[in-house]
């Protein structure tokens, strides 16, 4: 939570949002602010986790996303608060399991 | 249970029948994880089950009688963790804490948990054996997990937890052996019961305390999946492959030009059905409702009790029961929504819309809901997190269209309105039906958001929605919630409508002439209160006798159908058989007839909705606020359409 304090030092870091359909990810930041992360958190989005976008809804709706096998639908703006970076990439940094 | 003026709004489930005398095992798991069905299974009652996230949100008890003792099952609210953020997430935690005043704390507890989906589940699992109670961990869903190739290790999982573990089919009661194993065994105090050595009370503490000091949220979680996962890995844990089925009905479903299209189709066949489908299935009870009037009417004597029964009785409650087809056909197609997994769809579509005036997508489940009835939607809002948003929904949840006001329209409509085609196969009677539904979710709409924008003001909230796997809703659970519905409808009819039939009956029966005849009917109790009424709708197009019927509707919307058949059935010259819609086209012309339409789409005509609002807002100021702006509304539409019409 908090500022993105590290934006500028990692470039490389995008957002949920920004992920096409299909490429897997891994949450490494969570900037969603005060409470609203508990329903997040609760259903297993927590940082290190992976997160696949599997579809767009009609009409700028929600994104579906598969998280541990399953499916769970996100706004853009929420996904815009979590941090990712592509699963490859982030097997050598984090312990992605 | 008495305690019901608790400080918030949450009043206790009345349901419980809580004998003291018997074990009390709480069903505590992540929404959808399948307690209720569980529940059903080993109670043998019917508690809702449905497929999405958020369906119970009271606790209610069964008792399952086995050889050697009487065990209480308490079905709960699903959750994720034990720090609640809802209403229905705190009816959970209260009753697993025994925090509630005069209630005790179970003696044990099943933990349910969605076997297809342990590495999140399994989150709970700590906060739960925590609360350092005799704990059985029940895996649901073991012919899904089978069917889509993955598996658990039950043994090395109950090893790892140190507490009982079964892998079970909910659906199937044969396999619920285990479970029952387990609430034996608090009579006989077998080994099942062991209490959980595994976890310290102080982790169940800090389950507690997320909001407050200790650890910061993220770590706690992180930590907790990070536990979750160790635990699925030396369970071995085999994930199954994602539902294909379910894939390809999303594609579908979620597509940006099918999706809705396919929707307003399925609508619209189903509104086709209600007229045409219906059609045998009520001419059916027509013939019978007629017949066995026109019996009574042969075998009984002439006499006041005759003319109770056929005018009074058979005409008031016949013209009700008629439509108890075309209320099947809805509620079959609300239950196939409901079971299949549709709906949790449904409110990804809605979120937008929802999201623009002002509510959260959650909120748009519980307004679903109330297409059958809005009594348990009102209830069902408990699952919406923020307070304010909780109340919004509430307050436009009697606009949508309840399955009470379907006999009203569809008399209205089958009277009025020609049966020829309009659009292909989409027959005019179905579009105006449609346009009526239509009608009403706009006035909730429209009413969230003037709502949001003014007195209950707040922020916007996220909208996290899990999507369960397509199941295919079983024809038995079909079938047994229309069974359930069509006890319901004939109880209401047997009651209220019996009642108001004879009370209109008798009114209409004074005051008598000088050689005890019965008055002309305009001269009648009743046809006087009527003429009281009379100016206050003359505007809208209405005359005494539709008077009487919106007085007599305030109890319960279909009870107007019932209140002009009595009426009629006086009137009527010969007492053999006559019909409502030919009366009613003597009474209103199409202008007066859409007013009436409007005004039902509109006002709040149900004291059990209003009951239920005071009892979930916790006072009287909402339900008053709404009836007055709906009642406003309800003359206003009903006034502008005769008017223009
Ligand atoms: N195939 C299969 N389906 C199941 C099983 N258990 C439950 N279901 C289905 O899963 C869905 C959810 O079941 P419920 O019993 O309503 O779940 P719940 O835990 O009570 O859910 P909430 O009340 O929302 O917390 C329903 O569609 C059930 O038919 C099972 O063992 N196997
Ligand atoms: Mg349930």
């Amino acid at each position: 939570m908090g500022s993105r304090r590290d934006s500028a030092s990692k470039p490389a870091d995008r957002t949920l949002a920004d992920v096409p359909l299909e490429e897997e990810v891994v949450v490494v930041r969570m900037e969603v602010a005060g409470e609203d992360i508990e329903p997040l958190l609760e259903r297993g989005i927590v940082p290190g986790c992976k997160v696949c976008p599997v579809r767009h809804s009609p009409a700028g709706g929600p994104t579906v996303y598969r998280v541990d096998g399953h499916l769970i639908a996100l706004r853009r703006e929420t996904a815009s608060c979590l941090c990712v970076r592509s699963a490859l990439e982030a097997a050598g940094v984090l312990d992605a399991n | 249970m008495s305690n019901g003026a608790q400080s918030a709004s949450i009043a206790p489930a009345p349901a419980v029948a809580s004998s003291p005398g018997h074990p009390r095992v709480a069903l505590v798991g992540p929404p959808n994880s399948g307690k209720s069905t569980l529940f059903n299974g080993l109670t043998g009652l019917r508690q809702k089950v449905a497929n999405y996230p958020g369906v119970t949100v009271e606790r209610r008890s069964g008792v399952v009688v086995e050889a050697v003792g009487s065990v209480e099952v308490v079905d709960l609210p699903g959750v994720h963790s034990l720090s609640p953020r809802s209403l229905d997430q705190k009816v959970t935690r209260d009753f697993l804490t025994g925090r509630l005043e005069g209630d005790r704390q179970p003696e044990a507890v099943i933990l349910v948990l969605d076997g297809t989906r342990l590495k999140t589940h399994l989150m709970l699992a700590d906060p739960v054996l925590g609360l350092g109670l005799p704990t059985l961990v029940v895996l649901t869903m073991a012919d899904e997990l089978k069917r889509r190739g993955g598996g658990v290790d039950v043994r090395l999982l109950s090893a790892e937890l140190g507490v009982e573990v079964a892998l079970v089919n909910a659906r199937d009661g044969a396999s619920l052996e285990p479970v029952r194993r387990f609430l034996r065994a608090l009579h006989t105090g077998g080994e099942e019961i062991r209490a959980c050595p595994v976890v310290s009370a102080a982790d169940a503490t800090t389950a507690e305390n997320v909001h407050g000091r200790a650890l910061p949220v993220i770590d706690l979680f992180a930590e907790r999946r990070k536990r979750a996962r160790t635990l699925g890995r030396s369970a071995a844990f085999q994930d199954p492959r994602p539902s294909d089925i379910t894939h390809r009905i999303d594609s579908v479903v979620l597509h940006r030009l099918w999706g809705p299209l396919v929707f307003v189709a399925t609508i619209a066949v189903v509104f086709e059905a209600i007229f045409t489908a219906a059609v045998p299935l009520m001419d059916g009870t027509e013939a019978l409702v007629a017949a066995s009037g026109e019996f009574v009417a042969r075998t009984l004597p002439e006499s006041w009790f005759r003319s109770l029964l056929i005018d009074g009785v058979w005409a008031g409650v016949g013209s009700v029961v008629v439509f108890l087809p075309q209320i099947l056909i809805l509620f079959a197609f609300i239950a196939i929504l409901e079971d299949s997994g549709y709906m949790a769809r449904a409110a990804v579509i809605a979120d937008r819309l929802m999201h623009r005036v002002g509510l959260q997508g959650r909120s748009f489940l519980p307004l679903l809901s109330a297409y059958a009835c809005a009594v348990p939607a009102v209830m069902a809002a408990r699952a919406v997190e923020d307070e304010r948003d909780r109340i919004a929904t509430i307050f436009v949840t009697p606009f949508m269209t309840c399955s009470a006001r379907l006999p009203v329209y569809a008399l209205l409509i089958a009277a009025f309105i020609p049966a020829g085609p309009l659009i292909g196969p989409l027959g005019m009677r179905a579009a105006v039906l449609m346009g009526l539904y239509a009608l009403g979710l706009l006035a909730a709409i429209g009413t969230a958001a003037l709502l949001k924008g003014t007195l209950l003001k707040g922020r916007p909230h996220p909208f996290v929605m899990e999507l369960p796997p397509y199941r295919m809703p079983s024809l038995r659970s079909i079938g047994t919630r229309l069974l359930d519905r069509t006890k319901v409808f004939l109880r209401r009819a047997g009651k209220i409508i019996l009642t108001v039939a004879v009370v209109l009956w008798v009114l209409t029966q004074v005051p008598s002439g000088p050689s005890g005849e019965p008055p002309e009917i305009g001269d009648s109790a009743l046809g006087r209160m009527g003429q009281v009424i009379e100016p206050a709708i003359e505007p809208l197009g209405f005359d005494w006798r539709i008077g009487i019927g919106l007085v007599t509707s305030l109890a319960a919307r279909e009870v107007i159908v019932g209140t002009l058949g009595t009426i009629y059935g006086v009137e009527s010259e010969d007492d053999q058989s006559f019909e409502l819609q030919a009366a009613l086209q003597q009474d209103l012309d199409l202008g007066s007839a859409v007013a009436m339409l409007i005004f039902f789409v509109f006002a709040l005509q149900c004291m059990s909705t209003v009951a239920v609002m005071r009892r979930e807002t916790g006072g009287w100021m909402w339900p008053a606020l709404q009836f007055t702006y709906m009642l406003v509304l309800a003359y206003a539409g009903a006034w502008v359409a005769n008017a223009l019409l």
